[in-house]
């Protein structure tokens, strides 16, 4: 086949940047350990409120600098354990996010960190996040819910 | 004789696209894929540093 000196170079040139992405990404999920958020658990949508750890739903500390979250979505609210919807988090904590939601589907964005996943009727979302930077972040719905949509919000404060 | 004609055609077609430049060709996907890599490593980045 007669090929051309540049589409040759183009070639290789796309093949090696395919190669290196793909190795970073392996990396990435295998050695360090990012993962995507998972909804692998399963529950009744309509007993919610009276199963656990979702009939308590707040910050848990498990160990050391490690937490547990847990939030319950209902249009149009995020229940994080208090009525202020603020949750005081450490620098450098590792918290595992534990959400679901009694009606519809609801997004769960804690805008400017990696957190963000969709939330399921019937479905437990988990994602573990390392809260590097302190701010106050501001947990948004971004799946469009209902008429009240753009009143879900609640804050997570990274402190030092 | 249409063989003949045939054997004329196939000896000349690939002397054209020799001659042909892919100078700009090749810079401007090189410019795309120039992009793509600064893209990706941005979003990248952005992630890890989140």
């Amino acid at each position: 086949m007669n090929m051309h000196k540049y589409e040759k170079i183009w070639l290789l040139f796309g093949t090696a940047t395919l190669l290196v992405f793909l190795t970073v990404v392996g990396i990435s999920a295998f050695y360090m350990g990012n993962q995507p958020p998972s909804c692998a658990v399963t529950l009744n949508p309509e007993k919610v409120h009276e199963t656990a750890p979702f009939d308590e739903p707040g910050l848990k500390q498990l160990g050391d600098n490690e937490y547990q979250l847990t939030i319950v979505a209902s249009a149009f609210n995020f229940d994080v354990g208090n009525n202020e919807k603020l949750i005081q988090i450490p620098k450098g904590a590792t918290v595992h996010f534990n959400v679901t939601t009694t009606d519809v589907v609801h997004g769960f964005e804690l805008a400017g960190t990696n957190v963000n996943m969709m939330l399921e009727p019937g479905y437990i979302s988990t994602y573990t996040n390392t809260f590097k930077n302190t701010g106050k972040f501001t947990l948004v719905c971004n799946e469009y819910c209902g008429a009240g949509h753009h009143l879900m919000a609640a804050t997570i404060e990274v402190i030092e | 004789m249409p063989k003949s004609q045939l054997k004329k055609q196939a000896v000349e077609s690939p002397e054209v696209e020799e001659k042909d430049s892919l100078k700009g060709t090749f810079i401007s996907v090189m410019l795309i894929g120039g992009f793509i890599i600064i893209t990706w490593i941005g979003v990248w980045a952005l992630y890890l540093y989140r």
